[in-house]
């Protein structure tokens, strides 16, 4: 009886969270987004078979290599786990769930059941992409992907209710001792599961790649590049689906008795009006305006506002990440066989800027800034001037990271040489035109401070238009530089040899002018939009 | 002397005239307050007074000064304080108001004097450092008010400043209001607390709907609202405001 009691109450629960969370514009956003992962999933997914038979872990999929890579996937659930994320909660929650006579253990299960929903139905599709896409560099069926898909669904989900009882975990109730084991354990299973890597170093055994087998990314790698590579050994997979559900249920029964007890206080919740990583903080002075010009005390504002509030930091791992992946694709030899490739990592890089830029209006306070006298295009600019020094200090080493692969590889070729060293800094131009594109259309679209007339159904639906916008505009007007980068060899080879620097410095020197001349009408198109701003 | 001159001033957004034809004259060193229920449109009429919403038709002029075409020096004699004040949460409070401060032309050799006298004034010296993400409401309103009077504006236009406020904190706001009328500023405040409207206010307008429906010092209001000499103000405002309805 307690029982049925329990899962209606879980049922109505999900309905009530299903409601609030699927609304128009979410369904379109999700929509949009999934198509575009799908894309993505699939570049990625190309570079990643043309990367492991680069490095020799295998002709094609490796089942160690792809466990590594789901690994990683544990290392972001663990974190969130810790950081109090796994069990995600929403002030409405708070105020009229955490206070119901609900017991906490029906409202753990109905969260982790709402967010393997929203998990099941967000990724399964990009995931099915993935696998359909090994699926024909094997020449399997299509059924053997969705069946690889459906063993990874169950390994994510695996990973959301480990992160909730990580969560769960962090009450005092549990005791010291038990915590040191939890962490010990942890660590086992990270470790474990990341100790795969060691095998990019020359020499290394290749037993290291046993380890991972009785882990649950090993579980899910195993089975799911035997599925979609075409392997024979059904019982084997079988045994080991067995063993990640047995994972997957271990961790869930682990959460429902943990979550028995009194866990809310665990779960954070913004307080409105307040910052829970700037709460107690106190900083040294760092404005000094004294002798400064408005316009120098602009730009370090915004320079101590990005470093404060971890946006500069979250830049640099983001960097670091970005680095790590193109310089993997150069290696995979994709660049040198493949120009629109090479474009197409000229975009990326590029895009980088525009994801940067969205974040200025969100910290932005326009009251003070409308009630001022102040220019509000020239301080759009200083603002950019601000954002865009670090975004370009930490591009520049990334594109030397895979300019030097490219470079060394066409020396004594002077045409094709030419058009590799025109592309580098066409990267960073890339960067810093879709970042320009990134704040007009932030401060034409994104949400402000005390938006007061939008609502929030209403902002989903502008974001939406915002991303679609800027990504179109983003292309059109990085294209001439693509174009210069691909008609520089043409050029150069009907010049002939003997004009390819002063070409070079003519095309460097244009495509510079143009990228000013354009950042010059963004910004002054996005100190427009503030002006035009009424929702503060 | 007219300080402020509002000329049928109209806001629309979209089909919803949030201000129909609004006239004011608001004289020099006066303490003007403006009365109207949630949604009267106190709050628009006090956004397109310092120039942050463009009027859909009609004019304001501040001290001679049009807001919507000669912005700039409009806005160098106005302090605004917004109904919920968001502030730049990732800055200490003394980086706070030296921005400020500073995109509000106060001279480098005043701007460090005037932060220390009000942080001073408002004890809060110790929060120098602190990050404002990390203060209270009420500290955090006595920032903006700071923030709001740095350059020494000589209108101040205060939007519900005494909302949500503990006793003690509202006692500090009222303060600076009557110092601020002593020092000869004009403030138009408007408010929900009809006792602090009436306390300190020298002319006072009703707006409902977008309309101005009464205008007038506490002895003329209760003249139009046809009610008793000695009645409260709340009984003035509901009068007024139930006839519109």
């Amino acid at each position: 009886m307690s029982m049925l009691a329990s899962f209606r109450t879980i049922g109505v629960l999900v309905r009530y969270w299903v409601k609030g969370r699927f609304t128009r514009a979410t369904m379109m956003a999700l929509l949009v987004g999934e198509a575009f992962s799908i894309v993505f999933i699939l570049f990625a997914g190309g570079t990643y078979l043309s990367f492991t038979s680069r490095v020799g872990l295998g002709a094609g999929l490796s089942e160690v290599a792809w466990s590594v890579f789901l690994a990683f996937y544990l290392v972001g659930v663990i974190q969130s786990g810790f950081n109090g994320s796994g069990l995600a909660a929403s002030g409405g929650d708070v105020d009229y769930v955490f206070t119901s006579p609900v017991p906490p253990r029906d409202v753990f299960a109905a969260k982790v059941l709402l967010n393997s929903l929203t998990t099941l139905l967000f990724t399964f599709p990009p995931i099915f992409a993935l696998y359909l896409r090994f699926s024909v560099f094997y020449k399997t069926t299509w059924p053997m992907a969705a069946l690889a898909g459906l063993v990874t669904l169950v390994f994510f989900l695996m990973g959301l209710v480990l992160s909730a009882d990580i969560t769960l975990s962090l009450g005092s109730e549990i005791g010291r001792r038990r915590k040191f084991w939890r962490n010990l354990f942890i660590l086992l299973i990270l470790g474990l599961s990341l100790l795969p890597i060691a095998l990019l170093i020359p020499g290394a055994p290749a037993e290291i790649g046993d380890v991972t087998h009785v882990l649950p990314n090993g579980l899910a790698a195993m089975v799911s590049v035997g599925l979609v590579s075409g392997t024979s050994g059904t019982l084997v997979y079988s045994i080991d689906t067995v063993l990640l559900l047995a994972w997957l249920a271990g961790f869930a029964l682990l959460g429902v008795r943990m979550s028995r007890g009194h866990f809310y206080e665990l779960i954070e919740v913004r307080k409105p009006g307040r910052e829970k990583q700037l709460e107690g903080r106190t900083e040294v002075s760092r404005l000094n305006p004294q002798g400064k010009s408005v316009w120098s005390v602009v730009r370090l504002k915004e320079t101590i506002l990005i470093s404060r509030t971890r946006e500069r930091r979250a830049l640099f791992i983001n960097a670091m990440f970005l680095s790590a992946f193109l310089i993997i694709y150069a290696l995979s030899g994709s660049f040198q066989s493949s120009p629109t490739s090479f474009l197409f990592i000229l975009f990326i890089i590029g895009s980088f800027g525009s994801g940067n830029a969205t974040r200025w209006i969100e910290k932005e306070r326009l009251w003070i800034l409308k009630s001022s006298a102040v220019s509000l295009r020239r301080y759009v600019k200083e603002v950019y001037r601000a954002r865009v020094v670090p975004l370009l200090l930490y591009l520049t080493p990334v594109t030397v990271a895979v300019g030097v692969p490219l470079i060394l590889s066409q020396l004594g070729q002077g045409p094709s040489l030419l058009a590799v060293v025109l592309a580098l800094p066409a990267a960073l131009q890339v960067a810093a035109i879709t970042m320009g594109g990134g704040m007009y259309f932030a401060s034409r679209y994104g949400q402000s401070t005390a938006d007061d007339i939008l609502s929030s159904q209403t902002q989903e639906l502008v974001d939406i238009k915002r991303f679609l916008y800027q990504t179109t505009l983003g292309l059109f007007l990085v294209s001439p530089l693509m174009l210069l980068v691909l008609a520089s060899q043409q050029l150069a080879v009907s010049l002939g040899p003997g004009s390819t620097l002063v070409l070079g410095a003519g095309l460097l020197a244009g495509s510079l002018t143009y990228t000013l001349l354009i950042l010059n009408i963004l910004l002054n198109m996005a100190g427009d939009s503030v002006q035009k701003r009424e929702d503060l | 002397m007219v300080e402020i001159t509002i000329e049928n001033l109209t806001k629309k957004y979209g089909d919803l005239t949030a201000l129909d034809n609004v006239s004011l004259k608001i004289s020099s060193s006066q303490v003007f307050g403006l009365l109207g229920p949630n949604g009267a449109g106190k709050s628009t009429l006090l956004k397109t007074l310092v120039g942050i919403l463009k009027p859909t038709s009609g004019t304001v002029s501040v001290k001679g000064f049009d807001i919507v075409k000669d912005p700039e020096m409009a806005k160098k004699i106005i302090g605004y304080l917004p109904e919920n004040p968001s502030l730049y949460t990732g800055l200490t409070t003394q980086e706070f108001l030296e921005f400020v401060g500073k995109i509000r032309g106060v001279k480098d050799d005043r701007l460090g004097r005037e932060i220390s006298e009000a942080l001073k004034s408002f004890s809060l010296e110790e929060k120098r450092s602190s990050l404002v993400g990390s203060l209270s409401k009420g500290m955090k309103q006595k920032v903006a008010i700071i923030a709001t009077s740095l350059h020494n504006p000589e209108v101040l236009v205060l939007d519900e400043p005494l909302t949500a406020l503990d006793p003690k904190t509202r006692v500090s706001v009222k303060e600076w209001i009557a110092s601020q009328t002593k020092k000869g500023v004009t403030t138009i405040l408007s408010t929900h607390e009809l006792d602090v409207a009436e306390d300190y206010a020298d002319m006072i307008a009703i707006i409902d709907k977008g309309k101005i429906v009464a205008m007038g010092g506490i002895e003329s209001l209760r003249k139009i609202a046809n009610v008793e000499t000695d009645a409260r103000l709340e009984d003035v405002f509901l009068r007024l405001t139930a006839e519109v309805g």
